[in-house]
């Protein structure tokens, strides 16, 4: 079966069989126009914003403060993406934003990888306390804890550091769980033939489970880059200083000193949002097989 | 004994390899570094916090005497504390019933042979991959009283307009609106994976038996989709319950604390009064909470969800 082939649930097959048999009826038309007139105000009302940033960010300034505003660019400039980076260090905002994103994420997947392989192929002592305690504190909101970690951070002399920012991002419970889930699919016959084959455990994990875990590891991968990239609570408390702010602090910050700017704010925050936006492009079409493999077995 | 027997030993007690000690040791050296790091930033910050809790407690001081349930009972008779947590369960119920309809509505027109389904549901993802308080600063403008594209809409409709994010009786409107364009999209990616994996058999059995139409919907789908519901109201309350960024960029709590939420609340009195005891304190309060409602919620939805 193909990936559209099963995307087509019973709803719609049954519809085209009956309409190929009979013809669509009048209440079967009226349906499918119903439909696409749903979907298509419910995805306006969501996009608009995104267009409205994107139109106002090629806006002069003259124009973004125009009452009745204008929808589309009277006369569309360029320039407010240049001049963003001369008025703040937003290419210095940028690389803290991926540098706190990059490393967690990476980091992430393979600790998150290891250790669902751990507990998804092996039996060993604790096996299953170990498990149902980092399950268990899935629930524990990071709010929560942000006292406590940041005492503990500061302690450490993290605060105003990028290892202050990155160590709490190393690892995560839904990784893990999500990652051994998907491991436990894959047949133990296959890791066996290996070993027979003489490979060692850890080229067992490189160059037979890996390769299979494309999907979840996609997922994986957009999941943890997303929440990094977008992480709010926790560099607004670890870092005062400017040099370190990455851009969901930086982007309200400059928000809020120079707010009558609103077209080189709507062009910082479209730059800010761009990476996200790309790497969730590339990664969709794993993205519902993805989810579909994890997450809702438990 | 006979010769056969003390063969069987022999084959039993294979040496102890290179091969069999790495089988041995390969699965901690797996899920070290990931336990290891996982411990470290929630088992014990937990632990830590509710010691802390029973302090009083600032950076600033060396000293941190233990005063009891102090901190607890000081909660439990502030005002503001008991604003905030008023506050939070009008957001979540302001969200959770909205986002979680409007996902599952979505997710089943969606789930139909649509023509640019895939577009759609790119459209519909967008705000959940924005970072929280982009978005707050995005909407910040749309709400802005005088150039904003609300109060421009409101007027085309002839209605009263309004300083949304500054008057008491819209600020929490405001943010809720927010919350739930920026959740839904994940929700609706949680019941289409769900709807994906509902067998095609169940419904061509049901249909050689007669059924047809809603009665399809009320009988498979909807049932079908019950774990997928539970986890999608789950995450959705615990996220509404720590709602902080939106809040943070768009009202700072105001106006007069109409939006103040308890994550506001703990990060205010932590990083604002230096009052880390009372914090940790409201931050295991926070944390019942959420133990509560989910158990709560377990038990009214997830009965019935073991079907596999």
């Amino acid at each position: 079966m193909t990936r559209a082939d099963s995307l087509h649930i019973a709803g719609a097959d049954r519809r085209t069989k009956t309409s190929r048999r009979g013809g669509r009826t009048f209440v079967q038309v009226l349906g499918r126009i119903l439909t696409y007139v749903l979907v298509a105000a419910g995805a306006v009302a969501t996009a608009t914003p995104f267009v409205w940033l994107i139109l106002s960010s090629f806006k002069s300034l003259q124009e973004v403060v125009l009452f009745p505003p204008t929808f589309f660019p009277k006369k569309p400039v360029f320039s407010n993406f240049r001049e963003v980076f001369s008025m703040i260090p937003f290419g210095r905002y940028y690389l803290n934003s991926i540098i706190t994103s990059v490393i967690p994420t990476v980091a992430t997947v393979l600790t998150s990888s290891m250790t669902g392989m751990g507990f998804a192929k092996y039996r060993f002592a604790g096996r299953s306390l170990l498990f149902w305690i980092i399950l268990s504190t899935m629930m524990v909101p990071f709010p929560a804890t942000i006292v406590p970690l940041y005492v503990m951070v500061s302690r450490a002399g993290l605060v105003n550091t990028y290892a202050g920012l990155i160590v709490v991002g190393l690892s995560s419970a839904f990784g893990i769980f999500m990652m051994r889930q998907f491991i436990m699919s894959i047949p133990d016959e296959l890791l066996d033939a290996a070993r027979i084959d003489g490979a060692s455990e850890f080229r067992i994990f490189l160059q037979v489970v890996m390769p299979l875990t494309k999907p979840a590891v996609a997922t994986l991968t957009l999941f943890t880059f997303t929440s990094h990239w977008g992480a709010y609570i926790w560099p607004l408390i670890v870092v005062n200083s400017d040099r370190l702010r990455t851009l969901p602090l930086a982007i309200p910050y400059f928000s809020g000193q120079y707010f009558s700017f609103q077209n080189l704010i709507n062009a910082a925050s479209l730059m800010s949002i761009a990476p996200v936006l790309v790497l969730f492009m590339f990664t969709q079409r794993y993205f519902v097989q993805g989810i579909a493999l994890t997450g809702l077995k438990s | 004994m006979n010769p056969g027997s003390s063969a069987v030993v022999a084959v039993r007690r294979r040496p102890f390899t290179w091969h069999r000690l790495q089988k041995l040791v390969a699965p901690y050296v797996f899920i070290s570094p990931g336990v290891i790091f996982y411990l470290m930033v929630t088992i014990i910050p937990m632990i830590w916090g509710f010691w802390i809790s029973f302090h009083k407690w600032s950076i600033i001081w060396p000293a941190h005497p233990w005063v009891g349930l102090a901190n607890y009972r000081a909660l439990l008779t502030e005002d503001l504390f008991w604003t905030s947590l008023r506050n939070t369960a009008v957001y979540t119920a302001g969200v959770v019933p909205v986002e979680v309809a409007l996902a599952l509505m979505v997710a089943l027109l969606l789930n139909t042979k649509l023509r640019g389904r895939g577009i759609f549901r790119l459209l519909y993802y967008l705000p959940v991959v924005t970072p929280l308080s982009i978005s707050a600063v995005i909407w910040q403008w749309i709400y802005h009283p005088h150039v904003g594209l609300l109060n421009w809409l409101m007027r085309v409709l002839r209605l009263p307009t309004h300083d949304w994010l500054q008057e008491i009786g819209t600020a929490m409107l405001a943010v809720v609106i927010v919350g739930i364009w920026s959740g839904v999209g994940y929700r609706m990616v949680i019941f289409l994976a769900a709807l994906q994996g509902i067998p095609q058999t169940y419904y061509e059995a049901a249909m050689i038996d007669g059924a047809s139409g809603f009665a399809l919907f009320r009988h498979i789908t909807l049932p079908l989709l019950k774990p997928a519901t539970l986890f999608v109201l789950v995450t959705s309350v615990m996220s509404s319950f720590q709602v902080f960024s939106l809040v943070n960029v768009l009202t700072q709590g105001g106006p007069l604390d109409a939006t103040n939420v308890v994550v506001y609340y703990i990060y205010k009195r932590a990083f604002g009064d230096l009052q880390f005891g009372l914090a940790a304190a409201a931050s295991f309060v926070l944390f019942a909470i959420i133990l509560v409602i989910t158990a709560i919620q377990w038990k009214l939805v997830g009965r019935e969800v073991s079907y596999e």
